[in-house]
């Protein structure tokens, strides 16, 4: 195809547009990669890009002594890996024994999926949750999660496109055991679907404050993403203190003023060790998160 | 038919039936924990509404006794209650304005990027913070925003007032916009992007002979063969205009800025206050709202197009 040039003005215009979307899309998280490296004092100056202009470690350093926060990465992980095994048990186990035909097969998928439109609430959930005894428990990050027939939908339809039931036949007529048949033939070939939810789930798992901020109370149980929200709160509520004062013609306490670089170093020092383990992985997640939205468009 | 020989017929399907199930035992078991899963998480709580109707009494929950509407009318007596309302309606549809065409805009110029290795960089990494969650993103703007934060560097630059932006009531909506687009721009056209790869090449290439120039073909040939996703997108959009995005909204509330929508104000007024009856009430309402406005969208656009979400 012969390119006209006004063609060409707009593939220009197109590729400076392209490249400024990059760096919209990757300075917010360089910027704070350079301050968390960067000397707090320094960063109060201003001015800082992405790059530290004095390095040090000393914001990570003053992180790591915060036990709340050590305890609250253990939390988050412990949460991550039960949250994905339990995951994939339940939902594997579903999705396989849909694709089979059995008595009552439709009473069970008319009972999975009236929850996707009938929802109780909030309030009701919470109420129930407190009645079974699940508020401060670690158990409240896993359970209410767990099945997901949206998930369910797109293992089953890809066991049915993968895994033709001649196979599994023919491996029964050889003599293979249900069980044989699961672990060397449906388990195998099955990995890759079980990858994406895998990390559809760890994404999520990894992700969520809301839950804490519902039903969890114990410090003891607190995520990293529930210490992000305290953060973001509080370095909210001193620069509303400063602001204040200000707005009122006070002076401002200078003891606040002099808490702030300090904190702002450690602010982006634990966004990036709450945002890391995602930022890392993202790029080989992506490609499994992009079938994903293909296998559910195709399903609606 | 004799009695016994009913009686007989009746007996072979019950011993059909129990043989059946016996067959399928490994099935129900496998089936048996989601089963479980959702009689306890989807279907238990469904009772609760109730409170909904009711003088709901904590202490003595099976006590409480029957109001009705009562709830219902008292959160429009409720100032509160309605600003969240309509504050929730306002953020929706000034982001359905703006980023729900943004990310048809951003496919169609990714499109045209003809380098694959380029095209396949920009993509990735306009994923990138959908992957965050959206605490994260917020520490990140309240550290972009702080007044020594580069948005303060580029105010001071242009000899503006290096101010507190997350404590300014004004910038709220603002800034709920462009965390929005920022998050979901990439992501979003994800789908767009697929819809535009499957237009038929051929069509291009009667365009083409037709003497059409590519920004034609664009407007007479992509967008037209898109359309069918953009429309099922949309509906899922309008069904969505009465919910909100509590992590979103929740994590900007600070002692400045005190927007409410509905599920902020069901968190506070439900969980911290302890108003059970109307928190319930309110989420009942807004679910049920929800439900009229996608099955409404859905009629819209079954009656205008063929397509539609059920």
């Amino acid at each position: 195809m012969k390119k006209s040039n006004s063609y060409k003005v707009f593939l220009f215009f197109n590729f400076i547009f392209m490249m400024f979307i990059v760096i919209v899309m990757l300075f917010p998280y360089l910027n704070i990669i350079a301050k968390s490296f960067n000397d707090g004092a320094d960063t109060m100056k201003g001015g800082l890009t992405v790059y530290p202009r004095i390095f040090t470690l000393e914001n990570f350093k003053t992180l790591m002594k915060d036990n709340s926060l050590i305890s609250a990465a253990e939390v988050s992980v412990l949460r991550v890996i039960t949250g994905v095994v339990l995951t994939l048990l339940v939902q594997f186990a579903a999705a396989y024994a849909l694709t089979k035909n059995f008595r009552g097969k439709s009473i069970a998928l008319t009972l999975y999926m009236i929850p996707m439109f009938v929802s109780a609430g909030q309030m009701p959930t919470y109420v129930l949750f407190s009645k079974m005894g699940l508020l401060n428990k670690f158990w409240v990050y896993i359970l209410p999660s767990l099945f997901s027939f949206y998930n369910v939908i797109i293992i089953r339809t890809f066991l049915q496109n993968t895994i033709p039931a001649s196979l599994e036949e023919s491996a029964i007529i050889d003599g293979a055991g249900e069980l044989t048949v699961f672990s060397k033939i449906i388990l195998p070939l099955s990995k890759p679907i079980l990858a994406t939810i895998a990390l559809w789930t760890m994404v999520m798992h990894w992700n969520d404050y809301t839950t804490t901020l519902l039903y969890i109370r114990k410090p003891g149980l607190y995520t990293l993403q529930y210490k992000m929200m305290e953060l973001v709160k509080e370095s909210e509520r001193l620069q509303s203190i400063i602001a204040a004062a200000r707005e009122n013609g006070e002076a401002v306490d200078e003891t606040l003023l002099n808490q702030m670089p300090t904190s702002e170093g450690i602010t982006a020092a634990q966004i990036v060790l709450t945002t890391l383990p995602i930022i890392c992985v993202y790029p080989f997640l992506q490609k499994y998160f992009v079938k994903g939205i293909m296998a559910g468009s195709i399903k609606g | 038919m004799m009695d016994s020989e009913i009686r007989q017929k009746k007996k072979i399907k019950r011993k059909k039936f129990c043989q059946d199930i016996y067959k399928d035992r490994y099935i129900y078991l496998l089936l048996l924990p989601s089963i479980i899963l959702i009689a306890v998480f989807s279907y238990a709580p469904l009772p609760g509404i109730r409170i909904a109707f009711q003088n709901y009494n904590i202490y003595k929950p099976e006590a409480s006794e029957w109001v009705w509407f009562d709830n219902f009318i008292e959160i429009f007596k409720y100032g509160d209650c309605l600003k969240a309302v309509t504050n929730t309606f306002y953020i929706s549809i000034v982001l359905l304005f703006i980023t729900f065409p943004a990310p048809i805009i951003f496919a169609l110029l990714i499109n045209e990027i003809t380098h694959t290795g380029l095209k396949k960089t920009v993509q990735t990494i306009s994923y990138l913070p959908h992957f965050l969650s959206w605490i994260s993103v917020i520490g990140i703007v309240t550290s972009l925003y702080a007044k020594s934060g580069i948005v303060n560097d580029f105010i001071a630059m242009f000899g503006g007032e290096r101010m507190l932006l997350l404590a300014e009531p004004g910038f709220l909506v603002t800034n709920v916009v462009i965390l929005n687009l920022w998050k979901g721009i990439g992501w979003g056209s994800i789908i767009f992007l697929a819809a535009i790869t499957g237009v038929d090449q051929a069509l291009f290439e009667a365009a083409t002979l037709d003497g059409a120039n590519r920004f034609k073909q664009v407007i007479y040939v992509t967008i037209p063969t898109i359309m069918p996703t953009v429309i099922i997108m949309l509906i899922w959009r309008l069904g969505s205009l009465f919910s909100d995005n509590f992590e979103l909204m929740y994590g900007l509330q600070n002692a400045f800025v005190q927007f409410e929508v509905i599920s902020t104000w069901i968190y506070k007024n439900g969980i911290e206050g302890g108003n059970y009856k109307l928190s319930t009430a309110f989420g009942l309402l807004q679910g049920v709202i929800n439900f009229i406005f996608l099955f409404a969208a859905n009629q819209i656009a079954k009656k205008l197009t063929d397509s539609s979400v059920f």
